[in-house]
């Protein structure tokens, strides 16, 4: 499963990956380029030393009458050269022939260029060594001066330089991708609380959103919406009023035929036609029953409901006004009705409520036998709050339970003259409000027991 | 018992005043808000009777009108409309009931009859419900002139269900009625004192029990 956002990508993942892999690129560059600005100078100033040593030993070196070449080199001397602290420090002095005249045997010498000193890199007695040569000439040819040191100092310095310059470039890296994610973060805040404000609304909600806190970059976008908003809200109160006045021009004349034929169905010049009247009055009875479930289904429609409409409806108050309403009717057939209730609230439409459970009651009233039972319920669990009709009549069989919410929809063989609209309209407000609505057998496996179950409660 | 019904449909007027008439009431018929106030300057009557669509100012202006000239005729709304706007604003502008069309003609007969009843209560402090006649100031209980000896309780129960005769009364309304500040009186209670009414009354009036609800106090002519 991709959603959408897999495809457009998030723009806080954009703009922290077009920022933050340049910037570590960059500052991994520049840690590299440091590196090696700062190291490579080190072993040329270990050199030098090497070359001044060699200097100060070339001094020693003195051709007597004869063209005799001597390095004399006291003891004091001697040991002052090869006093530090980390290397060991050798070195070589030979004359014109190539002959030993002080220092180390064997000490390795860079190769000759008589006019600048020479560095080899070798091993002596084991360890890896660094070789300055210098060549002095004298009046007896020219002498060679090798001084060698062992590499410890050059490592020790390479090192301290490594951690050091690699550390603070380091820390700054950190530092920068951190200030770059916290920037991207906060610059993007107020398309989070925009999408916040969205997400909060409930999906009836056309009030417009506010563009206070809105940056001017979705600016044009939310207008857009807004101005969807606003026309679907039209559209919706357009519908409501069309229905409003459908409703008018429906029932006006529908009441007016319904009383008429009731009076005339007690008329005594009208006696000899009396069945024909009844059938006319209980068919207009019919229609206006239709026109109203219509109306009712209509105005159930997601599209022409109004958010404004929503308020705390007082269940227990529904029910006991759905009950008292119905409670002559139910007299007159000999049905025991009551009521369970609790005090609970939802946030619904007052006048939707009432309509579905005038549907439901009004189904429980219709099928359930003389000496049955019917009970009106709305309480509270831990889910959320409900509104229950629960009866003894005949039930709906299990395998018909899903098909009894269709439009227009009646079991086999029922008796009533219902249309077939009423759980349909109960199904469709209480999808309006996110309820569910249950279809199951009541007490004892009889009946049917209705549960329109809300996801929620007030108070 | 004189109506006013104010219905711009022809049918629907013709119906409710042939109707009534024939529940033994005296009925006018106007067609618009003006002719309605006109009416009601010249002649008195028991009860309005007023569809919310009316042409020109609608019903519910009407009564906002009636009620600010300070008139208290009760008023029962007609409409064809449902949703809870109307309704609400029906009962806040002072209506007293209200029916949706399409109705049926005893249920509009008896809502009249109701209406009336309780507005001539409030004015003679008498009340009558088929053979049950109660004096409010004399707080007596009469069937068929005999009177009926009910206790301080037996009495401020039925005074509760009589005032609103042919609805139903909460449980907790009549716990109200009959608890004094510093008493706890339990549900049970208020049953044992209605099968005691019950008793008393005999075949003069009827206490329905309303399961989980209340009780109904009815005409038997109902």
């Amino acid at each position: 499963m991709t959603s959408p956002t897999d495809h457009a990508g998030s723009v806080q993942r954009r703009l922290l990956g077009l920022l933050l892999i340049p910037l570590a690129l960059l500052l991994a560059g520049g840690i590299l380029l440091d590196y090696t600005i700062v190291i490579r100078p080190i072993p040329a100033a270990y050199d030098q030393a090497l070359v001044n040593a060699a200097l100060g030993i070339a001094a020693h070196v003195e051709v007597d009458a004869n063209g005799h070449v001597t390095a004399d080199l006291s003891q004091q001397a001697d040991t002052l050269l090869r006093s530090d602290r980390y290397d060991a420090v050798y070195y070589l002095v030979s004359g014109p022939d190539g002959g030993y005249l002080a220092g180390d045997r064997d000490l390795p010498v860079a190769p000759g260029d008589p006019r600048k000193p020479t560095y080899r890199d070798t091993e002596f007695r084991g360890d890896p060594i660094r070789v300055a040569s210098d060549r002095v000439p004298t009046a007896a040819g020219v002498v060679t001066v090798s001084v060698a040191e062992t590499l410890h100092k050059r490592e020790r310095a390479r090192r301290r330089v490594l951690v050091s310059l690699v550390g603070t470039d380091l820390l700054q890296l950190g530092a920068t991708l951190l200030l770059a994610w916290i920037g991207v973060r906060y610059g993007l805040r107020p398309l989070r609380a925009l999408r916040d404000q969205i997400a909060a609304r409930s999906a009836r909600d056309l009030a417009p959103l506010d563009l206070a806190p809105v940056p001017g970059e979705v600016r044009p976008l939310v207008r857009a919406l807004n101005r969807l908003l606003a026309t679907v809200r039209e559209a919706a109160e357009a519908q409501q009023r069309f229905l409003a006045d459908a409703a008018h021009q429906l029932r006006t004349p529908l009441g007016g035929i319904q009383a008429q034929l009731e009076l005339l169905a007690h008329d005594p010049g009208a006696a000899p036609l009396r069945d024909r009247v009844r059938a006319l009055h209980e068919g207009s009875r019919r229609a206006a029953h239709t026109a109203n479930q219509l109306l009712a289904l209509a105005r159930a429609e997601p599209s022409a409901v109004v958010a404004g409409d929503i308020r705390p409806v007082d269940l227990k108050a529904l029910v006991t006004d759905a009950v008292a309403t119905q409670f002559d009717r139910a007299l007159a057939a000999h049905q025991d009705l009551g009521a369970e209730t609790e005090p609970v609230h939802v946030a619904a439409s007052d006048w939707l409520l009432r309509e579905l459970l005038a549907n439901l009651l009004d189904n429980a009233l219709a099928y359930t036998q003389a000496g049955g039972h019917v009970t009106v319920r709305c309480g509270a669990d831990g889910a959320g709050a409900f509104l229950e009709v629960e009866d003894n009549g005949p039930g709906i069989p299990p395998a018909l339970r899903g098909r009894v919410r269709e439009r227009f929809y009646r079991l086999p063989g029922s008796r009533g003259n219902g249309c077939g609209l009423g759980l349909a309209i109960v199904d469709g407000i209480a999808r309006l409000y996110g309820a569910e609505l249950g279809i199951d057998e009541g007490a004892d496996g009889r009946g049917t027991r209705v549960r329109v179950r809300f996801a929620h409660r007030l108070a | 018992m004189r109506i006013l019904v104010v219905e711009d449909d022809a049918l629907v007027a013709d119906a409710i005043c042939r109707g009534l008439g024939r529940s033994g009431f005296a009925v006018d018929h106007v067609g618009s808000a003006e002719h309605a106030e006109a009416a009601l300057e010249l002649e008195h009557f028991d009860l309005a009777i007023i569809d919310i669509g009316l042409p020109g100012a609608d019903g519910l202006a009407l009564v906002r009108r009636l009620r600010a000239a300070g008139r208290a005729l009760p008023v029962l709304i007609l409409t064809a409309r449902d949703g809870l706007a109307d309704r609400v604003d029906a009962l806040d502008l002072g209506a007293d009931d209200y029916l949706v069309k399409p109705f049926e003609l005893p249920e509009l007969a008896a809502r009249s009859r109701a209406l009336i009843r309780r507005m001539r209560s409030v004015a003679s402090a008498r009340l009558a419900i088929g053979e049950l006649a109660l004096d409010l100031a004399a707080r007596s209980a009469h069937v068929g002139g005999d009177p009926l000896e009910l206790t301080r309780r037996e009495w401020s129960i039925l005074e509760c269900l009589a005032l609103q005769a042919g609805r139903v009364v909460a449980k907790d309304r009549l716990l109200q009625a009959i608890a004094g500040w510093d008493e706890e009186i339990s549900h049970n209670a208020i049953e044992v004192y209605v099968s005691r009414l019950r008793a008393k009354l005999g075949a003069a009036a009827a206490i329905h029990t309303v399961r989980g609800i209340g009780y109904r106090l009815d005409d038997v002519a109902h």
